[in-house]
């Protein structure tokens, strides 16, 4: 287990991570070229860019626009919120940083945790349950949407139970086995599944408004290559 | 020749086309390399999220309850064709464990569903990733049309346009002057002042592009203009080269869209004049806007003529009579022009001054309600009661809540639409029309209006105030 637990803390985890960065970095790059590229072939270089950032901006901080489905929205808002804070600003995640890297930053308070992590986990599985129940969202779903929320709540439920071994049935090192494994996995996912909208979402408003402004001459460039050119309509 | 094989009629080439699949690849590989979809269908190919908050903003699936018209749903048609041939992941996945194959009976299910909707794009201001599901309407039908796959009311429209006598109703030149003599005595008659229709007037301000169809259906929006025109003293004139601002390529294919742009644009450098003044048509305005991406520098700048007029609103520059319209009137927003929140405040403007009881549509501007006959299917009569009952049902008990007896609707679609979907859901009493007729009964004609109308000042302080607008936007 000793074993198991040091590669999964050491190079799994170094592997996962690095593996989440190059991945979205990737994503990130390969947007930021696309952007530039549509941009320059555009006939219409007016873009704009206020309106667009006005509503990314409502989007990423989503409070007034959850009203149309009131229950489906908070879930979601408040599960958006648990599952960024708590890795990020968990004192013993911090304090890992700190010792591996040197690096530093202000933790939330142990209560705050505790209640984030259990919203985490509640939340995924109410976004699961919410899910299946409507009919709407129930006709769209794949198997990724019900899998994934599910599987972001078993870091933070082992996550938890590793920090109050007193509530915890199992024994500690495969809990915190399970927590580690899970959480690299997870970061593995990042950027091969729709979690990449962690990083992409900032631009798909901007994508979308680029994908109306054509280059001056695609249609008949599009002709051209079909060879439909100076075809009667 | 036509066929009914769809829910809409085809022409029979559309029958005989052969190896639809690869010929819907070929067209949407050629897509990709030369227009800028690529961007936009690769990050939702990847995102989509499938919350169906889209579902709760369409009025069609509000009707139906049916999964296929949810927006989400719908897209998926396209992108799975995407990310089966167009992404790496999903090449390399068909490679190792086969799957999803492209067939003649997928491209069938497309051509039905795309045509399913109208491209209000009202699900893109409800879907947290930003898909915008009226592009990917927008493109499949594109694809679709390379296939021959069009809906025939929106085809023999283009050809008369393109390759027959100029503009979609096929309205000669000598029937159009015809017209407009007619249009102008009226006008005499109604306000006792001569007002024209001005023909091929060299170095005007404004070449005139309404729906054409106007010409045949909506003499009182024509005479409004006319008058409106005439009061502010705008320097205009209808092109005899090119009369029609009706552009059907928006709704089935970038390639005719450029080269109707490209005749708008063509029209008025011909005449040597300055700008576009577009009729009360939404899609003919949506389509004059692409004039910057196919013009180039120095392209006409474009205004909807209720820019324009509002515009001589706010300047004092159009005199109205003391008495305001005292019925009920309601406003549509077109959703070409109100979506994008380009153009919602200036009717509003308008009607608030020429009206007494002006009630809101709820709700309204950027996020109202398509009248159900967007995206051209208006056009397509063998679907009116598709249009005028699940898809129109919101709309006809929108306007039922507001009590109104007019319904002013500034977009030659929506009219047809909405007054099919008022006769076939027992709103009989209501009328509707555009601004720009109840516009022609409080214009007030008196001394007062009279303006040079040659001066040309009067004209650039439209075009810099909507240039403003636009910078804003911007």
């Amino acid at each position: 287990m000793e074993t198991w637990l040091s590669w999964a803390r050491g190079p799994f985890f170094w592997a996962s991570l690095t593996f989440m960065f190059l991945g979205l970095a990737r994503h990130v790059f390969v947007t930021v070229w696309e952007v530039v590229r549509a941009t320059r072939r555009a006939g219409d270089k007016r873009i704009p860019h206020r309106k667009i950032a006005a509503v990314t901006l409502a989007w990423l901080l989503p409070f007034g626009k959850i009203k149309s489905r009131l229950a489906f929205g908070l879930t979601s808002l408040v599960f958006h919120i648990a599952i960024i804070l708590v890795p990020l600003f968990l004192a013993g995640h911090v304090a890992l940083w700190q010792r591996n890297t040197g690096l530093s930053w202000p933790a939330i308070p142990h209560l705050l945790a505790d209640v984030l992590t259990v919203t985490a986990v509640l939340t995924a599985v109410c976004l699961v349950l919410q899910r299946a129940i409507a009919k709407d969202t129930r006709r769209l779903s794949r198997f990724q949407d019900y899998f994934l929320p599910l599987f972001i709540a078993v870091p933070f439920a082992s996550g938890f139970l590793v920090m109050h071994p007193a509530w915890n049935p199992f024994p500690y090192e495969p809990t915190l086995l399970a927590h580690v494994i899970s959480g690299n996995v997870l970061m593995i996912l990042l950027p091969l599944t729709k979690l990449s909208h962690c990083v992409l979402l900032p631009g798909t408003q901007l994508v979308s408004e680029l994908a109306w402004h054509w280059p001056p001459d695609a249609g008949s460039r599009v002709g051209i290559a079909l060879g439909k050119e100076g075809e009667p309509v | 020749m036509t066929q009914h094989k769809y829910s809409y009629y085809v022409e029979e080439a559309a029958l005989e086309v052969t190896d639809r699949p690869r010929k819907f690849l070929e067209a949407f590989a050629a897509v990709l390399e030369y227009g800028n979809y690529g961007i936009a269908l690769d990050a939702y190919a990847r995102l989509s999220a499938k919350c169906a908050r889209c579902a709760s903003s369409c009025q069609l699936y509000e009707a139906t309850q049916n999964e296929r018209d949810i927006p989400c749903h719908r897209s998926e048609l396209l992108l799975r064709v995407y990310r089966r041939y167009f992404s790496r992941s999903g090449v390399m996945k068909a490679r190792l464990f086969g799957g999803f194959e492209l067939t003649d009976d997928y491209v069938e299910l497309m051509a039905e569903e795309y045509y399913r909707c109208t491209a209000c794009r009202r699900c893109k201001i409800t879907c947290p990733l930003g898909i915008d599901h009226g592009l990917i309407t927008h493109l499949a039908r594109w694809l679709l049309a390379e296939v021959k796959v069009i809906p025939k009311a929106l085809l023999v429209a283009v050809r008369e346009q393109l390759d027959g006598v100029g503009n979609t109703s096929a309205i000669p030149i000598p029937a159009l002057k015809d017209t407009c003599e007619f249009l102008e005595e009226e006008l005499k008659e109604q306000t006792g002042v001569d007002i024209k229709f001005p023909f091929d007037v060299e170095g005007s301000n404004y070449v005139f592009f309404p729906a054409v169809s106007d010409f045949l259906l909506e003499a009182d929006t024509l005479m409004g203009n006319a008058a409106v025109m005439h009061v502010t003293g705008g320097l205009w004139t209808i092109g005899t080269g090119n009369y029609d601002g009706i552009n059907y390529g928006l709704f089935y294919s970038d390639r005719m869209m450029e080269r109707i742009v490209n005749n708008l644009i063509g029209e008025v450098r011909r005449l040597n004049a300055k700008k576009i003044l577009v009729g009360e048509c939404g899609h003919a305005t949506r389509s004059a806007w692409f004039v910057p991406t196919f013009g180039g520098r120095g392209a006409p700048p474009v205004v909807n003529c209720i820019q324009y007029a509002a515009q001589k609103l706010r300047e004092g520059k159009l005199p109205l009579k003391r008495g305001k319209i005292i019925e009920r009137v309601t406003y549509h927003d077109p959703c070409n022009i109100a979506r994008a929140g380009r153009i919602t405040e200036e009717p509003r403007e308008i009607l608030n001054a020429i009206c007494e009881d002006f009630v809101e549509m709820t709700p309204n501007r950027t996020e109202n309600y398509c009248c159900g006959g967007g995206g051209g299917t208006v056009s397509i009569d063998e679907i009116r009661k598709f249009r005028t009952g699940p898809m129109g049902k919101r709309k006809a008990e929108q306007i039922r809540t507001t009590g109104a007896e007019y319904v002013v609707a500034p977009c030659a679609n929506c009219k047809k639409q909405l007054r099919e979907v008022c006769e076939d859901n027992g709103l009989e009493t209501v009328q509707v029309v555009g601004l720009h007729d109840l516009f022609l009964r409080v214009i007030d004609f008196g001394p007062s209006a009279s303006v040079d109308a040659n001066s040309r000042t009067a004209d650039e302080g439209v075009e810099e105030a909507i240039q403003q607008t636009t910078e804003k936007e911007g």
